[in-house]
Parts: structure tokens; C-alpha cells; sequence
């Protein structure tokens, strides 16, 4: 196991939109302890990005502290234990898929990587054959399993990952989640996925954050805790169902849940 | 196969066009023979070639040489500019007098400040960077935002960005840039030879073959002028083409809007213009000290409030200089509102019958190349040197600029708004006052804006070897009388000039667009 440890302790965050405070965090502690998988679900402009552009240090919070293996975001990113999968797949147009898989290697300044390395990662997102290719060659779905490859390229030790799935359609998603699955149990990386999947959430990870409407808190924290590796056989279970559905009630907007504290 | 028909029917009028120039030229239509046939312009270029071939080179190198410096600053400021903000505030001042300076009003201070090789090439760079500079940074901001996260999540420092992102980004842009810049070269150099005593260059070439009434000779020059422009303009757009291809932005980005940067207080913005506006008259000043030239020669801008306002000679100077305000501020105004006013006609025209884009485009792009001073002899071949060949020009100059930039605006306006009026029914008459007209109010201010530098460079270029009035005579009899004062009065006041009008625009554009115009925001 590799996974770093990576946390949210009291974070608040806001912005200013044409003078007007716009709160999208508001007090928000979680914890990521080293090798776990956590999933963040909530309603769309939640809040769920701005944690992730946190932990990236893309932004800074205004309040509490973010830390990867109990430092700065910044130190972590620049010494490369992090990787990144955004919504969008943010592919260099004018480079190959090759070289777009590489192009963290040279931001942070390291030793070209081997070959085969590149080679066993296009071979993972099922994109052989098109290490040449560019970008305005691919659809979207394979752009965005180029970018998965680019995430997991430098060996991270966090991987922090933006809706990476949403381009695909259901079948390969499925065949997505299970690649990330295996990759993940062989490395364990500390894992923040942000979906909107709730099947995905519960079939990944360990752990799954359901956050309210803007501003971003914890309203339901809920441990998975089917053993690994899961397969595909999951996907038909009834406990699986169970949690699915309870998860969705959590995602309804209105009153009347049941504590969190109850399941946590 | 619609696209190969439409390159045939534009062919074809071109074509048409060209024949009907040499019809003309053969029968004597035009002013008596002013107009040459084709045929004959081309015999005489052919037969005179050895005549031509060391102007010719002697242009080209200075051209070529200022087109290489010029892009060199301009990428390079675009970089600091990219880079540190606040250089870019500073230098404001400088960019907007680089893009509205009338070149032909600095080049005889070139002259006197520098060495006649190094003041073509100066000139020559001087007018390449500002289309350069703009472009490349545009280009260098318009990076993917999804992109420049991701470079930043793995820790990328600025440098970083602009070198795996931020460059690469704008190669596209510049290209595009050296689109303008390559005939700008062309111009700057040709302008620099005017007057500064050099023996080879077809600006020196024009000159000598003014006073001889033989006009193919003067098509000649005209024609291989453009020709060398449209040359550099042809590569350029060649390039732009190859590398926009592999640029295509390939995501439609959905990554966070940056948050609002801290608004600067009042007292920081105003230093920041304060200083914008006084940077170029230091840079003027130590660039003066540094070439340890004559004062008499070489105005301070103090030396130019003296001479115009404070010294003795300032009564004198100022009567001629407000005489030939007088005589050049209405005249550009005119020329340009008639031009604009043209422009905006034949888009609406070229809106319901795409025909007319078609058949003027081609022309519009020679002219967007013709270096202006080559046109100008020929326009007064054609019109004589009264009011009416300065307003040729400058409505020339303007039109065409004009009629690209909205003929692009309305490019931009989606097919679905006039689909939906149409499924409503709406006539073609309809469909230009609801989305058109309304849509074309931005673009109009982007054209005059454009327009307006290149419409007091045209008057004063008329007024230098046509009609013998306004700005450009006062600095054209300047140099005659060796009245350095007034050379650099005129310089600086017609970069003035130039500056006041475009904020005029600036201005006149903010006051309309605080009425809302339906829609015209949206497409922005």
C-alpha cells in the first residue's frame, strides 16, 4: 500500500461573484485516511469540485486546512504523489496520446518514462493501436480514458478524480470502474472520486460522502463494506440495491432523513 | 462539390474583373490612359526588370529584417505581458501608440534619430509588432482553463504553462498575426525610404517616378510592392492553416471560472495610468540621452513643449500646425464615417446576396496587403491632387478594413436565430432590422476602431504626395526647411491625434452599449 493520508479539517471556502459572497464550503471536516476510497456525492454545484481544487491547491481555502500526508497540497502536487482526472479531459490538441500521457513527467520535471510503461497504460484504457493518435482523432470517450492512463501515469499516491466517467456511456463505464478497481487494490492510492453515479460510488469505493446543497456539508456518511475484489455479479446484488436506494433517498431534496449519525 | 462551385464562381468574377481592367486599360476608359492594360503594366515590369531588381531587394531585406525583430519583440513582450499582468498595464500607453501611430509621420524623426538602414528596419518592426504582440497574446490567454489545471495540479509554476501550454497555444495566433504584420513590414519599410536619401528601395523607386507621367510604371511598382506583401501575407496564412488544424481545441471546457481577481483600488488603477501615459515619453527621452544626439536635431519632449508652446518660435508654429489640423481632422473623420457607412451597406447587401462577399473579398484582401503608399500615386494618377483623391484613399483604406470585420461579425451571429425568425415568417428585410443590424452594433465600433488610424494615415500620405495640404504637407515642407521642431511636433501630435480618436471610439462605443440592444451581448 502507498496511499497518503489526505484531510479536511474544518474548510470553508467562498467566492465573490460580481461582488456578492457565494459560500461554497462551509465548515467541512473529512478525513481520507492512507489507502482508503472515498466517493463525494451531491447535487450539481454543490460544492463537490471546489474540495478537489482544494486539495490540488488550485484553490485556497479561506478557512481550516487541506493536507496530504499532513502538509501543504502545494508540496505534494509539486513533488508528484498526486494524480488528477478532471470532467474534462484537458488533452494537449497539438500532442499524441503517448505524449499526453507524459506530459505530468515533464511538468514536474522528471526522467522520460520508459516505454513500456506508456505502452502497459494505453493497453489499460483499451486504447492500443492509437498511441499516435491525436486528440481530434479520438471520441469522447476515449479522450477521457486518456486522461485516466495520464492520472495514473506517475504512480500516484493520491489520486483525486472529477466525474472522470461521465463522458462514457454505461457499458464502458462499467469496464472503466472495473480497471480502476483492480488498479487500485494493487496500489491502494488514497482516492477521492467525485460522481454522480451512485452505482459507481458504491460499487468503488469504501466509503461514500453524500454532501448537501451549496454550501458543501456532510449530510450522510456511509460505510461500503462489500469485500474485494467485487465483480460484476455485485452489480445484481440485493444489499447492493439496498444501499443504492438509501443513498438516492439521501440525494432527494426535502426534509425528513434519517440522522447521520445513525449509520456513521 | 457546392464549395468547388463557389471557388469557380469567385474565379470567374475575378477573373472577369481583371479582363474587364485590361478592356479598360486598352481603350483608354480611365482618365485618359491613367489606367494601363494589364498587358502592358506587366510588359514593362518584364522589360525593365534590372531597373527594379535592386529596389526590390533592397525593400525586401528591410522588410524582412524588420519583420524578424518586430515579431521577436512582439513575442516576447506577449510573454512578459502573459506573464507579469502589471507590465501590461504599464506599457498600455506604448501599445496603443505602436497600433494607432501613423507611421508616416514617424519615419522622417526615424530618419533623423537613426542610421537609414537601421530606420527602415525599425520602422518596418515598429509596425510588425503591434499585430503580432496582440495575437500572441490572445493566444497565450486563450489556453484551454481545463488545461492549465491540470498543469497546475502537478505542480506547474508559470513558466511552466507558458512553455508546455501557453506557447504552443498561441503558434496559431502568431501566425495569424503575421498575417497583418507581413504586409505591415512591407509598408513600414517603403514609408522609411520616403525622404530618408537612401538610393535603393521601390519607396525611393516611387519617389523618382512620381514626377515622370508614366503610369505604368507607377502600376509596376504598385503591383510588385503587393506582390512582395501578399507574398508574405500568402506564407503566413498558409502556416496559420497547417497549425490551426492540429490546434482545434478538441473540449468544450467546463472547468471552474477563475474567481474574480481582487478589484484594485482607485488610487492603484490611476498610478497604473499615470504611468502608462508617461512611459512612452521616458523611454522617448532615455532612448534620445542614450543616442547622445544634437538637441536641435533631436527634440526631448520637452524640446517639443518649447518649440510648440513655451519658446519663441511657438506663436509661428502653432498657426501652422492648427491650420493644417483644420485642414486634415475633418477630412479623416468624413472619410472614415463615409467608408464605415459603405462597409456596413455592402455587409447587408453581401447578407442577402453572398455573391457580393465573394467577388469583393479577393479585392479586399489585395487591398488589406497594397502597401498604401503605392496606391496613392495611382489614385492620383486617376483622381488628380484635390480633395477628391484624399478621400479615395481614406475611404478606401477604411472600407475594405471595415467590410472584413463585419462581414466576419455577422459570420459569427448562429444560423439558428435566423432560422428561428424565419420559421416565424420574417422577410429578409425582417431578419436584418431583428438580428443583423442589432448583432453588427459591436462589430461596427471594432471596425472604426480599426479604421480610424488607418484613415489619418491615409489622409496624411495624400496630403504628403497629392494635394499639398494639412499634416502631411506641414511635415513634408518641414523636412524641406530642415524645421526639426516641426518634424517632431507633427510626429508626436499625430500620434496624439490618432490616440484621441480611437478613445473617441472607445468612448462613443461604451456610451451606446450602456442602452441595452437586443441581443447584440449575447454573441459576444
Amino acid at each position: 500500500m502507498q496511499g497518503l493520508p489526505l484531510s479536511f479539517t474544518n474548510v470553508s471556502k467562498s467566492f465573490s461573484i460580481k461582488g456578492n459572497a457565494l459560500h461554497v464550503v462551509d465548515n467541512l471536516s473529512l478525513d481520507c485516511p492512507a489507502g482508503s476510497f472515498t466517493a463525494l456525492l451531491g447535487p450539481s454545484g454543490c460544492g463537490k469540485s471546489t474540495l478537489l481544487r482544494l486539495a490540488l491547491a488550485l484553490e485556497t481555502e479561506d478557512a481550516g486546512s487541506v493536507q496530504i500526508a499532513g502538509g501543504m497540497p502545494r508540496s505534494a502536487c509539486r513533488s508528484g504523489v498526486v494524480g488528477v482526472a478532471f470532467q474534462d479531459a484537458a488533452l494537449l490538441p497539438w500532442r499524441t496520446v503517448e505524449d499526453n500521457i507524459r506530459l505530468p513527467f515533464e511538468v514536474l520535471g522528471r526522467a522520460r518514462p520508459e516505454a513500456a510503461h506508456i505502452a502497459n497504460l494505453i493497453e489499460l484504457v483499451g486504447l492500443k493501436g492509437f498511441e499516435r493518435a491525436r486528440p481530434g482523432e479520438l471520441s469522447g470517450g476515449m479522450r477521457q480514458r486518456v486522461a485516466i492512463a495520464r492520472a495514473l501515469a506517475t504512480d500516484p499516491h493520491v489520486l483525486l478524480m472529477d466525474e472522470p466517467f461521465g463522458a462514457l456511456d454505461l457499458i464502458l463505464r462499467r469496464q472503466m470502474n472495473l480497471e480502476l478497481q483492480h488498479i487500485w487494490s494493487e496500489k491502494r492510492p488514497t482516492t477521492l472520486l467525485i460522481t454522480h453515479g451512485v452505482d459507481e460510488a458504491v460499487y468503488l469505493a469504501d466509503r461514500v460522502i453524500v454532501l448537501s446543497p451549496r454550501p458543501a456539508r456532510i449530510v450522510a456518511d456511509i460505510p461500503i463494506t462489500f469485500q474485494r475484489p467485487r465483480g460484476t455479479d455485485l452489480l445484481r446484488d440485493a444489499e447492493f440495491h439496498r444501499l443504492c436506494d438509501e443513498i438516492g433517498t439521501w440525494l432527494e431534496p426535502g426534509p425528513a432523513k434519517p440522522s447521520p449519525a445513525s449509520r456513521a | 462539390m457546392i464549395r468547388v462551385r463557389d471557388h469557380t464562381a469567385t474565379l470567374g468574377l475575378v477573373l472577369g474583373l481583371l479582363l474587364l481592367w485590361e478592356v479598360a486599360g486598352q481603350l483608354r476608359w480611365v482618365a485618359d490612359g491613367t489606367l494601363p492594360p494589364l498587358s502592358g503594366i506587366f510588359t514593362r515590369l518584364v522589360s525593365e526588370w534590372r531597373e527594379y531588381s535592386p529596389h526590390v531587394i533592397a525593400t525586401l531585406r528591410s522588410a524582412s529584417l524588420g519583420f524578424v525583430f518586430g515579431n521577436v519583440v512582439a513575442v516576447l513582450a506577449a510573454v512578459c505581458f502573459c506573464l507579469w499582468p502589471l507590465t501590461e498595464r504599464l506599457f498600455r500607453g506604448i501599445n496603443i501608440a505602436a497600433f494607432t501611430v501613423p507611421p508616416i509621420a514617424v519615419a522622417p524623426v526615424l530618419v533623423i534619430a537613426l542610421d537609414g538602414d537601421v530606420a527602415r528596419i525599425t520602422l518596418a518592426a515598429l509596425l510588425v509588432y503591434f499585430p503580432t504582440m496582440t495575437a500572441a497574446l490572445a493566444g497565450m490567454q486563450s489556453a484551454d482553463p481545463g488545461a492549465i489545471d491540470l498543469i497546475r495540479a502537478y505542480g506547474g509554476t508559470d513558466f511552466k504553462l507558458m512553455r508546455h501550454l501557453r506557447l504552443r497555444n498561441a503558434l496559431p495566433f502568431i501566425m495569424s498575426g503575421f498575417q497583418v504584420a507581413a504586409p505591415a513590414a512591407v509598408l513600414g519599410a517603403i514609408l522609411a525610404e520616403f525622404g530618408s536619401g537612401a538610393r535603393w528601395g521601390l519607396g525611393t523607386f516611387l519617389l523618382g517616378s512620381l514626377g515622370r507621367a508614366e503610369p505604368d510604371r507607377l502600376w509596376g511598382i504598385g503591383l510588385t510592392a503587393t506582390a512582395i506583401a501578399g507574398l508574405g501575407y500568402a506564407l503566413s496564412a498558409i502556416l496559420a492553416a497547417r497549425m490551426t488544424d492540429t490546434n482545434r481545441a478538441v473540449n468544450v471546457s467546463v472547468a471552474a471560472p477563475a474567481a474574480e481577481a481582487a478589484t484594485d483600488s482607485q488610487w492603484k488603477r490611476a498610478m497604473a495610468l499615470a504611468a502608462a501615459i508617461l512611459l512612452p515619453f521616458l523611454i522617448w527621452q532615455l532612448l534620445l540621452w542614450w543616442a547622445e544626439l544634437s538637441p536641435i536635431i533631436a527634440k526631448t519632449p520637452l524640446g517639443v513643449v518649447d518649440y510648440l508652446l513655451t519658446g519663441k518660435t511657438a506663436a509661428s508654429a502653432q498657426e501652422r500646425l492648427f491650420a493644417a489640423l483644420a485642414e486634415t481632422i475633418p477630412i479623416t473623420i468624413f472619410g472614415m464615417l463615409v467608408g464605415l457607412g459603405v462597409a456596413f451597406g455592402l455587409a447587408l447587401l453581401s447578407f442577402t446576396s453572398p455573391i457580393v462577399t465573394r467577388a469583393l473579398l479577393p479585392f479586399a484582401l489585395v487591398t488589406q496587403t497594397m502597401p498604401l503608399v503605392a496606391l496613392t500615386p495611382l489614385a492620383v494618377l486617376v483622381f488628380g491632387r484635390g480633395v477628391t483623391v484624399t478621400l479615395v484613399i481614406t475611404i478606401s483604406v477604411t472600407f475594405f478594413a471595415a467590410f472584413v470585420v463585419l462581414v466576419q461579425g455577422f459570420a459569427l451571429i448562429p444560423r439558428a436565430a435566423f432560422d428561428l425568425v424565419s420559421v416565424y415568417g420574417a422577410s429578409t428585410t425582417k431578419k436584418l432590422n431583428l438580428i443583423a443590424i442589432p448583432a453588427s452594433r459591436q462589430w461596427i465600433f471594432v471596425a472604426a476602431r480599426l479604421a480610424l488610424p488607418k484613415a489619418l494615415l491615409g489622409v496624411m500620405i495624400a496630403e504628403w504626395l497629392a494635394t499639398g495640404k494639412g499634416l502631411g504637407n506641414l511635415l513634408n515642407q518641414s523636412r524641406g526647411y530642415l524645421d526639426y521642431g516641426m518634424i517632431w511636433t507633427v510626429a508626436i501630435v499625430s500620434i496624439l491625434l490618432s490616440i484621441l480618436l480611437y478613445q473617441l471610439a472607445g468612448l462613443a462605443e461604451w456610451w451606446l452599449s450602456r442602452r441595452p440592444a437586443d441581443g447584440s451581448k449575447s454573441w459576444n
